[in-house]
């Protein structure tokens, strides 16, 4: 167990190295740079100095090499859009998106697995609908729900459509900033959660319906067992191992669906920090988002191989093996 | 049964979303009306869609930068963004000496920094060494500098500023409409240890950031919000004798997306923007305005029309044959005669927009000249004009092309992701089509097009440049040949003042026509002479206009007070004059 920590954690590291250098790069090497934010006529000397601030007036390896050096040492550099160092922006952010992603996840989970039982063992109407509303929810881009939620909110006055706390709560205690925030979570909470858990119905209905129709479980059937029984001791646990398998991925992917969901939404988070910082070509701040969002994927995988280790006897033997 | 049980449920909640969608809420209050009284108290909200990078306007050149200055700084005169009429403000009145280039300004007694420290002459002159300070690099030395010396003062007493000016400046006083006055004991010693780029950047707590103007910065909430409250030490006071400003507190939310912006100004969880409406946004807050939510006012034409340009460069062209026509005037002319504006107005702007036939438009009433040369949309006295100059569809594909077979075929590089940009183009490209020019356009990362606008890395490009000021001597970097902003054709950066081939004789002509109206103090003499600039323009059209899009502004209802622009911001410009119904 130890060793299969310690091989997740270096997979982690140089997940996060090989993500964030890979962002400074194709950052430094897209059209355009940071010194367009200046403006289209800005005094030549402006543009030299905010070159050479970024590093940008040196080759991409030596900027390369200066900011890795840096960052082994938690420097990631400083923001050219906010004027602030990159680590305490994304340190911020971070926790933004991981308020907004477990929400998200919460919702995905208790929405899509459950639903996913039903149409995996269940024929007639409504697991019909059910399969149909998870076609819409996967087909129908993060945008457009974001901006349909938005609307449904300005329109019908249920939800703030946007934000993450009410202009309100500048004097407000700390348990009525909680409740706040709590208030403007739902939405964007929402619209991240709604292709979420139409995956999860989706991939749990198909483990499902497979499940149901191995050996054990028709013995058993045969030996008396309860459908409830069944279906929630037996073929549940059984299916879950590509649950398991898809949630880690569902971390990454809510990181990198929050991108458009948190701009719409205007949710300061990771998402919408980087991409702003990449409209802006804010460079260092685009390798700092980029680094958090690889912890984040990674964090994603291992809770995964956990969660897999947990709920599937198999892979417990193999590692022990 | 459960199964039953659920549909209805189901029902139940779409019939629920329905009845909401259909109610909806409504405004707060109803009306409107202009002349209902306005009262103190009260929070206002308005949208802002990028962060500030600094609150040194003498450094920053940004929107928000802008925006935070005329809410918590204050200037010596002002320009009335309504009127664009010159008013007092720190200065309450000023004396101009025979000369015409010394100004003597008496200022305001009484009035102190929102930490109660007194304003003071010192505080003028501290200003303008920070402004002068090369190390500084500040973004409003070049408007502050004549002939290239910078603008002299002095300071007899504590109340009175001499201003001289190194020659005759047609603007005047206007050109101190740039300068925010900023507080000596804030910041002498950032001046003095050489951080005054640097003093007042976004990671400075807000509490140290003090000012003469209506607010003071309480909270600043990186990506989220900015929270102004009253300045409760503001000078300045209704006519009524009330106070102001009227509003208790300005909460500038960050809002990115601008058409989630729009549903929460139709929502009323935003009471403002800072841009005046899309096109394609009027028919939903005309809707909302019938409802009672927004009020819609129209601006007027605004002072910015888009621009169509090619690189006239020589240098950028190196060899490339086609140089040979697009540096012709008469190829220019050809295309504006070849655009139908009526139909680029329909079809680009949704009819909201006015025909122009040159930089200045109707916007700008003071320096808008109705005389220059136009050219009626005729698609035949196109081609004519282009025959002329050798180019004719010579092998019957639709393209005209000179003897040597050289195709008129351009790439036009225009901003991506700005609607009208991209239907403009490709309204272009329709238009031009019929006369026998064919544009590819490709529509680019902002960053990208900048870049390659200043290497001079496009064959032509569509986009909108700001002003910066409706007075043209404050724009001698677009009409100068060595000017930064001079984009069809710009300077080298080691060149200093080109003179030569690289330097058209028109362009030589209004180099000259421009540095007389800026040295020439009578309005009207200055008029006669930037008409003559205009005229040349339109007759060489380096830059091709060709509709100047009517504005329009929605806000809340429940805000009194709002006097609009046509600059941006549209309404925060007057913050101290606003009010909201229902505040306190």
């Amino acid at each position: 167990m130890v060793r299969f920590l310690l091989r997740r954690l270096l997979f982690a590291a140089l997940l996060v190295i090989a993500v964030s250098s890979g962002a400074l790069l194709l950052t430094r090497f897209a059209p355009g740079d940071v010194t367009a934010n200046l403006g289209a006529f800005a005094p030549p000397d402006e543009v030299a100095r905010t070159r050479a601030r970024f590093d940008l007036d040196r080759s991409p390896v030596a900027q390369w090499g200066g900011w890795a050096l840096r960052a082994s040492r938690f420097d990631f550099g400083a923001s050219f859009l906010y004027n602030r160092p990159v680590g305490e922006l994304i340190r911020r952010a971070a926790i933004n998106t991981a308020i907004l992603a477990v929400a998200a996840l919460v919702v995905a989970t208790l929405v899509g697995i459950p639903l996913g039982i039903l149409t995996g063992s269940r024929r007639g109407a409504v697991p019909a609908a059910v399969r149909g509303a998870s076609l819409v929810c996967l087909s129908v881009p993060p945008l457009l729900t974001s901006l349909f939620l938005v609307f449904l909110a300005s329109r019908t006055g249920w939800l703030p459509p946007g934000g993450m706390t009410s202009v309100d709560v500048v004097d407000a205690s700390w348990s009525a900033w909680m409740l706040d925030v709590a208030w403007h979570l739902p939405l964007p909470a929402l619209a991240l959660a709604l292709p979420l858990a139409a995956t999860f119905e989706r991939l749990q209905s198909q483990a499902m319906s497979e499940t149901i129709h191995q050996p054990f479980v028709v013995a058993a059937m045969a030996r008396g067992v309860t459908w409830r029984q069944l279906l929630l001791d037996h073929a549940w646990r059984a299916s879950l191992r590509s649950m398991c398998a898809i949630y880690g991925l569902a971390i990454g992917a809510l990181l990198s669906g929050s991108f458009i969901v948190e701009y719409v939404t205007a949710w300061p988070g990771l998402g919408r920090l980087m991409y702003e910082a990449l409209r802006a070509r804010d460079i260092y701040l685009v390798a700092g988002c980029a680094a958090m969002g690889g912890l984040f994927l990674a964090f994603g995988s291992v809770v995964a191989d956990l969660l897999l280790f947990a709920a599937d006897p198999r892979v417990r033997e193999g590692q022990a093996a | 049964m459960k199964t039953r049980l659920l549909g209805i449920v189901v029902t139940a909640g779409i019939l629920a979303a329905g009845y909401a969608l259909w109610q909806s809420p409504g405004a707060p209050g109803s009306g409107g009306s202009i002349g209902q009284v306005q009262t103190r108290g009260g929070q206002l909200v308005a949208s802002i869609r990028a962060v500030p990078r600094s609150f040194n306007r003498l450094i920053a050149r940004e929107q928000t930068a802008e925006l935070l200055s005329l809410l918590t700084q204050g200037r010596l005169v002002r320009i009335n963004r309504s009127t664009f009429e010159l008013e007092p403000w720190l200065a309450e009145k000023w004396d101009v000496a025979q000369d015409g280039r010394t100004f003597t300004l008496h200022l305001r007694q009484g009035v102190t920094w929102s930490d109660g420290a007194p304003f003071t002459a010192a505080d003028v002159l501290f200003t303008l060494q920070a402004v002068f300070d090369p190390k500084n690099e500040s973004v409003v030395a070049e408007q502050l500098t004549i002939d290239g010396k910078p603008i002299a003062a002095a300071a007899p007493d504590d109340h009175t500023v001499v201003l001289t000016y190194p020659a005759a400046s047609g603007p005047g006083l206007r050109l101190f409409d740039a300068l925010v006055i900023l507080p000596r004991h804030k910041l002498e010693a950032a001046l003095k240890n050489g951080t005054f780029a640097n003093a007042w950047n976004s990671a400075t707590p807000p509490a140290e950031i003090v000012g003469t103007g209506p607010f003071t910065l309480r909270e600043y909430v990186p990506g989220q919000r900015l929270v102004l409250d009253r300045n409760p030490r503001y000078w300045r006071k209704a006519a009524d004798g009330t106070q102001l400003p009227y509003l208790e507190r300005i909460v500038l939310q960050v809002v990115p997306d601008q058409d989630a912006e729009l549903l929460r100004l139709q929502a009323g969880d935003i009471d403002m923007t800072q841009s005046e409406l899309r096109p394609d946004d009027y028919v939903a807050a005309t809707r909302a305005e019938t409802q009672g939510k927004l009020k819609v006012v129209e601006l007027g034409v605004g002072p910015d029309a888009d621009a169509f340009w090619f690189d006239l460069k020589p240098e950028a062209w190196k060899k490339d044959p086609r140089f040979a026509f697009v540096s012709k005037r008469e190829f220019r002319q050809a295309i504006s005669y070849a655009v139908d504006r009526e139909a680029f107005a329909e079809n680009v702007f949704l009819a909201a927009a006015v025909p122009v036939w040159g930089p200045i438009t109707p916007g700008n009433k003071i320096w808008f000249s109705p005389n220059v040369l136009r050219y009626p949309h005729d698609v035949n006295k196109a081609k004519e004009v282009l025959k002329s100059i050798g180019l004719e569809d010579r092998n019957g594909n639709g393209i005209v092309e000179d003897a040597q077979g050289h195709e008129a075929r351009f790439t036009v590089i225009t901003q991506r992701g700005i609607g009208w940009f991209e239907r403009g183009t490709n309204e272009l490209r329709t238009q031009l089509a019929r006369a026998g020019i064919a544009l590819e356009v490709a529509p680019i990362d902002n960053g990208a097009l900048i870049k390659r606008m200043l290497s001079s890395d496009y064959e032509a490009l569509y986009y909108r440049p700001l002003t910066t000021d409706l007075d043209p001597a404050s724009n001698m970097d677009f009409w100068l040949s060595s000017g930064s902003g001079h984009f069809w054709n710009l300077p080298d950066e080691s060149s200093q003042g080109r003179e030569g081939p690289a330097v058209q004789d028109w362009e030589a002509r209004i180099d000259m026509l421009m540095a007389e109206q800026a040295s020439t103090t009578d309005l009207e003499k200055r008029k006669q002479i930037f008409n003559e600039v205009q005229k040349t323009f339109a007759e060489n059209l380096p830059v091709l206009y060709f509709v100047a899009p009517r504005l329009y502004y929605a806000h809340n209802a429940r805000v009194l007070g709002v006097v609009p622009s046509v600059q941006r911001p549209p309404a925060l410009w007057n913050a101290d004059s606003l009010s909201v119904r229902g505040g306190p």
